[in-house]
C-alpha cells in the first residue's frame, strides 16, 4: 500500500481516536470511578447483598482501561509494518484527523499537541500562524505528508510527530523562505527546532528512569571523611539527589574519557583541565561525576561510586589562618581524602592554591609531592595563561600534571548547551526563551562578552535577558536590549520613531552645529542609516573615513557634531591624538590592558563600544602604530595585550590629517573644485610617502575638506552668536551683532593658515567683554537685546595688530577650542 | 474495536511489560541493597576502620593486624545480615512480582466472575 495514504479505519487510527476521548477528563475519572465501585461493592456485600460482585465485577473495567490508557494509547507505538501514513503519525495527532484531512485540519491537529506548541512558544510558529497558511484543499493534503515523510527521515525519528508536521505545514507553503525570513529563520533552523524538541522529550524520559546509584551499602568499604565534608562541596551527592541536565558535547566526550582513562589505568593519578573561563571545565567535572555514579555505566570497575569533592580554597584559608597551620590542615584532608579510598579531589581554579593573594595561597611545597607521587586522585582546573604562569614558576608543578586542554565551544554545541541551560533558567525565572532569542544571545555574546569563552559567555548573556521578557516570553529583542541596556550600545534595527526621525534629517541636524563640509557629512550620516537599518557588513565598523584638509575647517567638529547628535553626547568620542603615538614601543600603549591602563584605545572601546573613534593627525603616527590600525579598519576588531579581541563594530572611525594642507589651498586658489583635484590629491599623498596606499585602501571614504569662504565664516560667527546666547540666557539677555561687525570679526578671526580655530577666541574677546561691561554697568535690563556694534567691536579688538596676536596665541596641535567649524 | 483492542493490548504487549516491570523491580531492589557490591567487598575492613599499613615493631604489626581482622569481621557480620534482609525482600518481591503476571491472565475475567457470584448469590459469610 502506498506509504502517503491517510487510512482513517485502520485499526491504529482507531486506538487514537479512542486515546483522543479517553484523554482529559475520562484520564482522571477512570480510577476515581474504579474506587467509588469497589467501595460501594464492598458495602453492598458486607450487608449481604449478592449485587455487590456485579459491582466489583464492574469496577475491574475502568482500571483495565486505564492501565490500557496509560500504558498504550497514551504513547501509541508506530504500526509495525508502516504500510500508511497513520501507522507513522504520532498518537496524539492521528487521534484528531477527521477522514478526509485537510492541510488546515492537521494545522488546527498541531496546535493542539505538545510538538506543535513547541514551535508556537520557541519559533513563533504557532496554532494561528499555521492555520493561516495551510490549505483548506484536500488534495494538498499529500503533499504535507510527503514533506512529512521526508524530514522524518533526514532526523531518524520513528514518528511523524507534532512538530514534523508543524515544519511540514510551512514547508508546503509556496512562499515559505519569505516567510521564515519574516521570522528572522531558515530552512536549517527549523530541523534544529526538531532536534530540540525530541532531546527534552528525551530529557523527561531519562529523568523518569530509576537510577542505579550503588544502595545503602555502597560506601560501606570506604572511609569516614569529617574534615572533607567541612572544607569541600561533595558534587557527587548533589548530583545523585538532584540530578544532572547536560548535553554530551563531542569536546567534552573526548575530555570525559580522556579522565576516565587516566583514572582508570595505572600511572599518575591527576589531571589538569586547561580552558579560558566559561569553556565548560566545571561542568565536564559535573559531567564525570555523574558518569562515577551511574551503576549502568561501563568504566573500570575500580571508578565506579567514585565521589567527586571540590576543595573549598576560602574556608580553608578561613578555618587555618596561622603560619603552618594552612599546610597542616590541607595534609590532613587529602590524608583523609586517600584513605577514604573513594576520593576524587577536585581543586577548581586551582590557581587559588599555587598562589600568594587575596583568598589565594602557595602550597605548591604540600601538593607538588602528592601530585608527583600521583596516588591520591586529583583534578585542577585553571586557565591557560595561570597554567603557564604556574609552569614558569614552577615547572616540576606542570611536569607532574597530566594535561587536558578544553577549548571553546563552536555555535552548534553553544546552542545545545544553551538548549539543555535554559530548562533550569526558564523555570527560576518563569520565562520561555525562543529559538530567535538563543541564537542572538551567541551572536551578541561573541561580540560584546569578553571576560568568557562559549559557552560561558552566551550563557551569561541568555541569563540577564530574562529580565527584559515581553510577557513571559524571551525574544532576540530581549537579548538586544540586554546588551544595550548593560553596555549603553544600539545593536537593534532603528524602531522608535524619535531615533528613525534622528536618521533620516542627520545631515539637518548635524549642520546646525556644522558649516558646510556637505560631502563629508553626508558620507557619515549615510553610513550610519545603513548601519541603523541592519544593511551594513556586520563584521567591520559601521564607517571608517579619512578627512584630508587643513586646519580649522570643521573635520574634529564633524566627529564630535556626530558624537553629540546621534551616539548621545560628546563624551561618546574616543579622541585619540596620535602625534602622542610617534615611536615603536606606543603600539604597547595603544592597546594596554584597561586595568593599567584606562586611556588606551581597547580599553576606552571595551568601556563604549559604540562611540566616535577620531583619530587625529593620522600622518604624525608611527607606521607599527598604523600597522596596528589596519586590522581595527578591516575587521572591526582589535587585540589588547591580553589577547582579548576588543569589538569596534560598532564604531565610526575617523581619522583626520593635515597631509597636504597647502595643496589643497593652492588648488582652490588657482579656482579647483574639490571634485576636481581630490583624486589626484590623493595620488600625491601616496606617491610623496606620505600615506602607504595600502592604508588609504582600509578606509569606506576619504574626505577632503575644503577651507571655508568668507560667507561661511559669517555663518560660523551666528554658531557661535547662538552658544553664547545660550549662555546668556540664564541672565535672560541676549546679543545681536551688526552684520558689518561679523564682516570685521571675520577679517580679524581668519588666518589661512589656521583656518577658522581662532576665530572662536577673536569673537568671545570682542561680544563676551562687550556684554560683561554692559551689565556690570547697569545699562542692560533683564529681556533687553544687547546690539553690538562695528564700533564697539573695532574699540574692543583695538587694531587688527591685536586681533593677529590673539590668533598667534592660538597654535593648532593645542586641544581644540571648539569652534563651530574649526577643529 | 474497543474490548478487541483492550484485550489484544492485555494479554500481548501488556503482559510482556508486565514481566519486564518485574524483572526491573527486582533489579532495583538488588541495587538498593547493594547485593553485588555486598558480595565484592564481604570481607573488606568496615569504613576503613584500622585499615592502614603500620610500620613498627612486630608487637605493633601485629596488633594491627588483630585490629584489621576485627574490623574486617565486624564488616562481614554488618554485610551479611544485610545481603540476608535484602535477599529476603528480593524473593519476597520475587513471589509478589510472578504471582502478579500470572493473576494479570485472570484480572479481564473478574467482570465475569462478579456477574457469575450474582447470578448465584454466593455470599461466603452467609452460607
Amino acid at each position: 500500500m502506498d506509504q502517503l495514504v491517510f487510512d482513517y479505519s485502520g485499526h491504529r487510527a482507531a486506538k487514537a481516536r479512542i486515546r483522543q476521548s479517553l484523554s482529559g477528563i475520562w484520564e482522571r475519572l477512570l480510577p476515581v470511578v474504579a474506587i467509588l465501585l469497589l467501595l460501594s461493592a464492598g458495602g453492598l456485600l458486607y450487608i449481604g447483598a449478592a449485587i455487590g460482585w456485579l459491582v466489583a465485577g464492574i469496577a475491574i473495567v475502568p482500571l483495565i482501561i486505564k492501565l490500557w490508557y496509560t500504558h498504550e494509547l497514551k504513547e501509541l507505538p508506530i504500526g509495525k509494518d508502516a504500510r500508511s501514513i497513520d501507522d507513522l503519525l504520532a498518537g496524539d495527532i492521528l487521534g484528531q484527523l477527521p477522514k478526509k484531512p485537510t492541510p488546515k485540519d492537521i494545522a488546527n491537529a498541531v496546535g493542539r499537541v505538545p510538538g506543535g506548541q513547541f514551535f508556537g512558544a520557541r519559533f513563533g510558529i504557532g496554532a494561528g500562524f499555521l492555520q493561516n497558511i495551510a490549505s483548506e484543499d484536500a488534495s494538498q493534503t499529500i503533499n504535507v505528508w510527503q514533506e512529512a515523510m521526508l524530514i522524518k527521515e533526514q532526523t531518524g525519528l520513528s514518528e511523524i510527530s507534532g512538530s514534523v508536521l508543524a515544519v511540514a505545514l510551512v514547508r508546503v507553503f509556496p512562499n515559505y523562505e519569505g516567510l521564515l525570513a519574516h521570522l528572522h529563520l531558515d530552512d536549517e533552523d527549523l530541523t534544529k527546532g526538531i532536534h530540540w524538541q525530541n532531546h527534552i522529550h528525551d530529557l523527561v524520559l531519562k529523568h523518569s528512569k530509576p537510577k542505579r546509584t550503588g544502595g545503602i551499602a555502597r560506601d560501606w568499604s570506604f572511609g569516614y571523611i569529617p574534615l572533607l565534608t567541612r572544607f569541600g562541596q561533595n558534587i557527587s551527592e548533589q548530583i545523585a539527589r538532584s540530578g544532572l541536565i547536560s548535553v554530551e558535547l563531542e569536546a567534552h566526550k573526548e575530555a570525559l574519557d580522556q579522565l576516565i582513562g587516566t583514572f582508570g589505568t595505572a600511572g599518575r593519578q591527576n589531571i589538569a583541565l586547561v580552558g579560558p573561563a566559561g569553556v565548560g571545565k566545571t561542568t565536564i567535572i559535573h559531567a564525570f561525576a555523574e558518569r562515577l555514579l551511574d551503576a549502568t555505566m561501563k568504566i573500570p570497575e575500580d571508578l565506579k561510586f567514585r565521589q567527586v569533592f571540590i576543595l573549598d580554597a576560602s574556608s580553608l584559608l578561613s578555618a587555618a589562618p596561622g603560619r603552618g597551620e594552612l599546610e597542616n590542615l590541607i595534609m590532613q584532608v587529602l590524608s583523609e581524602a586517600y584513605n577514604a579510598k573513594n576520593i576524587i579531589i577536585c581543586l577548581d581554579n586551582a590557581q587559588l592554591f599555587f598562589e600568594e593573594g587575596v583568598g589565594s595561597v602557595d602550597l605548591s611545597n604540600v601538593l607538588l609531592p602528592i601530585l608527583e607521587a600521583g596516588r591520591l586522585r586529583m583534578i585542577l582546573t585553571m586557565d591557560e595563561q595561570r597554567y603557564l604562569q604556574i609552569g614558569q614558576r614552577n615547572p616540576a608543578l606542570v611536569n607532574a600534571l597530566n594535561r587536558i586542554s578544553i577549548g571553546p565551544a563552536n555555535k552548534e554545541e553553544t546552542l545545545a548547551v544553551m538548549q539543555d541551560q535554559l530548562i533550569m533558567t526558564e523555570f527560576q525565572q518563569k520565562v520561555t526563551f525562543m529559538y530567535q532569542a538563543l541564537q542572538e544571545a551567541y551572536r551578541l555574546s561573541e561580540r560584546y562578552v569578553h571576560d568568557l569563552a562559549m559557552p560561558g559567555r552566551a550563557i551569561k548573556l541568555m541569563e540577564s535577558a530574562a529580565r527584559y521578557n515581553e510577557n513571559g516570553l524571551v525574544t532576540a529583542n530581549s537579548v538586544q536590549k540586554a546588551i544595550e541596556q548593560t553596555l549603553d550600545i544600539k545593536v537593534g534595527v532603528a524602531s522608535g520613531e524619535d531615533e528613525r526621525e534622528k536618521l533620516l534629517n542627520l545631515e539637518e541636524l548635524i549642520h546646525k552645529r556644522m558649516i558646510n563640509q556637505t560631502r563629508a557629512v553626508g558620507v557619515v550620516s549615510d553610513a550610519l542609516r545603513r548601519a541603523r537599518a541592519g544593511v551594513r557588513n556586520q563584521n567591520r565598523p559601521i564607517g571608517t573615513f579619512l578627512f584630508l584638509g587643513p586646519t580649522g575647517v570643521g573635520k574634529t567638529e564633524l566627529a564630535k557634531a556626530l558624537a553629540d547628535v546621534y551616539f548621545g553626547g560628546e563624551g561618546r568620542m574616543i579622541r585619540l591624538d596620535l602625534n602622542e603615538y610617534v615611536r615603536s614601543e606606543d603600539v604597547t600603549r595603544l592597546i594596554a590592558d584597561g586595568a593599567d591602563d584606562p586611556t588606551s584605545l581597547t580599553a576606552q572601546a571595551m568601556k563604549q563600544p559604540f562611540s566616535v573613534v577620531l583619530l587625529d593627525e593620522i600622518e604624525k603616527a608611527h607606521p607599527n602604530v598604523l600597522t596596528t590600525l589596519l586590522q581595527l579598519l578591516d575587521e572591526g576588531i582589535l587585540r589588547d595585550i591580553k589577547n582579548r579581541e576588543i569589538s569596534f563594530r560598532d564604531t565610526i572611525v575617523i581619522a583626520t590629517s593635515n597631509a597636504g594642507a597647502d595643496r589643497i589651498r593652492e588648488y582652490i586658489e588657482r579656482g579647483y573644485q574639490l571634485e576636481q583635484f581630490e583624486k589626484q590629491f590623493v595620488d600625491e599623498l601616496i606617491s610623496s610617502n606620505q600615506f602607504r596606499p595600502e592604508f588609504l585602501n582600509r578606509f569606506d571614504e576619504i574626505v577632503t575638506f575644503r577651507p571655508l569662504s568668507k560667507e561661511e565664516l559669517v555663518q560660523v560667527i551666528d554658531l557661535i552668536l547662538g552658544g553664547i546666547n545660550k549662555t546668556l540666557a540664564l541672565q535672560k539677555v541676549s546679543v545681536s551683532v551688526a552684520q558689518d561687525a561679523k564682516l570685521f570679526l571675520v577679517d580679524q578671526g581668519y588666518d589661512p593658515r589656521l583656518g577658522a580655530r581662532p576665530m572662536r577666541r577673536v569673537v568671545q574677546r570682542a561680544v563676551e567683554n562687550t556684554v560683561a561691561k554692559q551689565m556690570l554697568s547697569g545699562s542692560v535690563q533683564p529681556g533687553s537685546v544687547i546690539e553690538i556694534t562695528l564700533e564697539q567691536v573695532q574699540q574692543i579688538l583695538g587694531s587688527e595688530q591685536q586681533a593677529n596676536q590673539i590668533a598667534a596665541e592660538t597654535n593648532p596641535p593645542l586641544p581644540p577650542a571648539s569652534t563651530p567649524t574649526a577643529s | 474495536m474497543f474490548i478487541a483492542g483492550i484485550l489484544s493490548w492485555w494479554y500481548g504487549p501488556g503482559w510482556r511489560e508486565r514481566v519486564l516491570k518485574m524483572r526491573e523491580s527486582l533489579a532495583s531492589t538488588m541495587d538498593y541493597f547493594s547485593v553485588g557490591l555486598l558480595l565484592k567487598t564481604l570481607f573488606s575492613p568496615f569504613r576503613q576502620i584500622s585499615a592502614g599499613k603500620v610500620n613498627g615493631p612486630l608487637s605493633i604489626q601485629m596488633r594491627a593486624f588483630f585490629d584489621r581482622l576485627i574490623s574486617r569481621l565486624i564488616g562481614a557480620m554488618i554485610r551479611i545480615t544485610i545481603m540476608i534482609v535484602g535477599l529476603v525482600t528480593i524473593f519476597l518481591f520475587a513471589v509478589i512480582g510472578t504471582v502478579g503476571v500470572i493473576l494479570w491472565a485472570f484480572i479481564p475475567l473478574l467482570p465475569l466472575v462478579g456477574v457469575t457470584l450474582w447470578l448465584i448469590g454466593w455470599m461466603p459469610w452467609t452460607s
